[in-house]
């Protein structure tokens, strides 16, 4: 069996938990993200026919308030970057904290930016622009929808296939 | 191994032949040294020599210092196992075989020490008023009774361990105890992991420490790390004080062995396959009772059952002697009982027409007596009467049978044939039934056929048996044949002094025809008669018939009744010559009466048959 750790990070209520809820499967309550920091979930998949566990580190969103616990990035084999759309200023947040998982875990270590709300891109503030400015920059970048639930299994898949 | 120094490692000098002779003088020997340590190098076998002179000793070394060379022999020794075992299992069959036996036997061994524990336990628990309570609170609380059972006598038990991998806080390996609560064991591990930096992060003035142990309720986390892994243990109840160390010790050992996946690890678990081992080492329990003395009683039962089984057995054996015993002294009475009765019956034995076929043993009269009896034979109950024997000690129980003995045969020819008294009956060597005496001819013609399709009657001889009428009749037919008539020349009547002899010749035949009809045979007469031969042929013989005829008619005026054939006799006749008679003879002109007795219906006179 091969495990593979990956994390989510985020600004405050960009939809990370929501995002992923109803793809992977967790023991434990969303209060873990408030009280510890950190909420683990679990998603078994089959990439190319080899059998992966993905423990997901589910880690509470950064705020003005709030930083996050870099000592749960620690290991991490892959991470996604989750921006809202409508927030556009959750972008840099996210680049903020890629720069951090990159000192930390390496530049090499797989990882997505997952643009959410992808279904109401009407109202995105987050421009075409700067999604092609993130791809020349070597970025991987994916449009997601927790409510439509778009991409999203997508998203693990290419970042398992990454990883292996 | 030869050497090429031009091809060697050494960078070639210049060419300068004084300075290469200089070298020689003065480095002679140091280059005599150094090629010798060049040889020695390149040549494997001298490498191989010199290894072997020390590797015992570098192992015993090496294994005295630290685990890594039991650590770097495993995996090899392992392989080379399991290659010679695809290739040769016959032969590890052969040493494992002197093995196995003991090894099975201590498993059996302790299987039911541990079912003896489990049997005195389940009692305790089951019939003790401590037992009882807890089955009471069971019901209480709706609890099954083991968790019951388990909350009061449980100190400690380890139900999981995990092995996870610092860093990333990946499950390695994991293992749960048979009836653990155990959740996923991946999330659970990355969990412990994150609630470790957590606590670590909360207390930021000790930045070395560590979480040691996490306590909820009756349960303890134990965790014991190493930057590279940690075990955590899940245990129920207190641990006793060594397990920490006997934890770091496993971790320690697990760190040798698994340095290399560890060091690389990138969520592969394939390589700690075999950490298992190491973990349900570290699996143990105790309950409050173990130390506890059992009751008396408890202890006792064992022994009272081994005494129960003992005294079972014994009284078991007991019954099987005395079954054994009383079928042999009821074999013996048995015996004895039929030789009894062999004896008391033995006039039923010997009487003819009897077989006994089968007594019923009983202890006492009546006895049951199957008997095949002839009708002919007499009862039994006459047999034994006859010998002053009571008959009414036996109940006879009769099937009928023929029987061959002589006597009852003879009994059998008495009462069809019915010989009269005159008549004897016996027996020779070879069956055949002969009979002497005198008896009636017609007796004897019907005894003969009926007597020979008795049962047991294979042949018949009468030829002792005669009957006295016959001998009369005889006389009586000689008489007459005796009777001689003569005539004159000529004359076909009798000459006057002859004529007298018919009527005595008359009253002999009506005697005869009498006797035979009494005999059942038929008589008759035949009446030759003869001429003298002389002058013609043709009259002789018409003379001769005539007085044949004259005579008969005489003799039935006189009263006989006989049949008569009359002949005339020619000269074609054998009689005159035989009789000796010459042509002319007086005494040839007569008559001749033949008398035929034979069966009735049958007249025929023998003459004719010849």
């Amino acid at each position: 069996m091969i495990n593979k750790k990956i994390c989510m990070l985020g600004a405050f209520s960009v939809g990370k938990t929501a995002l992923v809820q109803r793809y992977v499967h967790s023991i434990f309550s969303d209060k873990y993200l408030s009280t510890v920091g950190v909420k683990i979930s679990k998603k078994e998949m089959s990439v190319d026919g080899t059998d992966v566990t993905l423990v997901l580190w589910d880690m509470e969103g950064k705020d003005l308030y709030v930083d996050v616990n870099i000592a749960y990035l620690r290991g991490a084999m892959g991470y996604f970057l989750v921006v809202d759309g409508k927030r556009k200023e959750t972008l840099q947040v996210a680049l903020d904290l890629r720069n951090i998982a990159v000192n930390l875990v390496g530049p090499k270590v797989p990882h997505t930016i997952l643009l959410n709300k992808a279904d109401i891109e009407s109202e995105w503030e987050v421009t075409e622009e700067d999604i092609a400015s993130l791809q020349a920059q070597g970025i991987s970048v994916l449009k997601t929808s927790a409510k439509t639930g778009l991409a999203v299994e997508d998203a693990f898949i290419c970042l398992a296939r990454a990883m292996l | 191994m030869t050497h090429n120094r031009a091809s060697g490692d050494t960078p070639p000098l210049p060419a300068n032949e004084d300075l290469e002779a200089l070298r020689g003088l003065l480095f002679k020997r140091e280059i005599a040294l150094i090629d010798q340590l060049r040889e020695r190098l390149d040549d494997q076998a001298m490498h191989a020599r010199d290894v072997s002179n020390v590797v015992a000793e570098a192992l015993l070394l090496r294994a005295h210092k630290d685990d890594r060379l039991q650590v770097a022999l495993e995996p090899i020794v392992e392989n080379l196992f399991q290659v010679s075992l695809r290739k040769n299992p016959h032969r590890f069959t052969n040493v494992l075989f002197p093995l196995m036996g003991p090894a099975i036997r201590k498993s059996i061994a302790e299987t039911f020490r541990s079912m003896l524990e489990s049997f005195n336990k389940s009692i305790e628990m089951s019939f003790s008023w401590q037992g009882l309570r807890w089955r009471f609170e069971a019901m209480r609380t709706g609890k099954p009774f083991s968790e019951i059972v388990l909350l009061h006598t449980l100190v400690y038990r380890v139900e999981q361990v995990f092995f996870i991998h610092s860093e990333t806080g990946l499950e390695i390996a994991h293992v749960a105890d048979e009836g653990a609560d155990a959740q996923d064991a991946g999330m659970v591990s990355a969990m412990l992991t994150a609630i470790q930096d957590f606590v670590r992060d909360c207390f930021t003035g000790d930045k070395d420490g560590e979480l040691e142990s996490l306590q909820h309720g009756e349960y303890i986390f134990l965790v014991e790390k190493d930057p590279r892994a940690y075990i955590a243990c899940q245990i129920r109840g207190t641990p006793p004080s060594g397990f920490r160390e006997r934890v770091r010790s496993a971790l320690e050992n697990m760190l040798i062995e698994y340095a290399e996946p560890l060091e690389s690890f990138s969520g592969d678990t394939a390589p700690f396959a075999t950490a298992d081992r190491y973990l349900n080492s570290l699996f143990i329990s105790r309950f409050v009772d173990e130390d506890k003395p059992l009751p008396l009683w408890v202890k006792a039962l064992p022994v009272l059952l081994l005494l129960g089984l003992a005294g079972w057995f014994g009284f078991s054996r007991y019954e099987a002697y005395q079954d054994q015993r009383e079928a042999v002294r009821r074999e013996e009475a048995k015996k004895t009982f039929y030789t009894g009765m062999y004896a008391a019956l033995e006039p039923l034995r010997d009487e003819p027409g009897f077989m006994v076929a089968d007594i019923r043993a009983r202890d006492e009269a009546p006895w049951e007596v199957r008997l095949l009896r002839d009708d002919l034979a007499r009862t039994p109950e006459a047999v034994l009467a006859e010998k002053g024997l009571d008959s009414s000690r036996y109940v006879f129980t009769i099937v009928p049978y023929v029987s061959y003995e002589r006597s009852i045969v003879a009994r059998r020819v008495h009462s069809n044939i019915h010989p009269p008294s005159s008549v004897h009956m016996t027996f020779g060597d070879d069956g055949t039934l002969y009979f002497s005496g005198t008896a009636p001819m017609e007796w004897m013609l019907q005894a003969r056929q009926e007597a020979l399709m008795l049962p047991g009657v294979q042949a018949i001889d009468m030829q002792g048996v005669t009957d006295p009428r016959m001998e009369r009749l005889t006389l009586m037919v000689q008489s007459v044949e005796r009777i001689a008539v003569r005539f004159p020349l000529g004359k076909d009547i009798p000459v006057p002094g002859d004529t007298a002899k018919l009527a005595e010749a008359v009253n002999t035949l009506v005697g005869i025809e009498k006797l035979a009809a009494e005999m059942g045979t038929a008589a008759s007469l035949t009446i030759y008669g003869h001429p003298d031969y002389t002058g013609q042929e043709k009259r002789n013989y018409e003379i001769s018939q005539a007085r044949a005829r004259i005579i008969a008619a005489m003799l039935y005026a006189k009263g006989s009744s006989l049949p008569i054939a009359l002949y005339g006799m020619g000269a074609e006749y054998a009689y005159k010559r035989d009789n000796g008679a010459s042509v002319g003879d007086e005494s040839s002109r007569r008559i001749e009466m033949k008398v035929h007795l034979a069966k009735a219906g049958d007249a025929t006179p023998d003459i004719l048959r010849k």
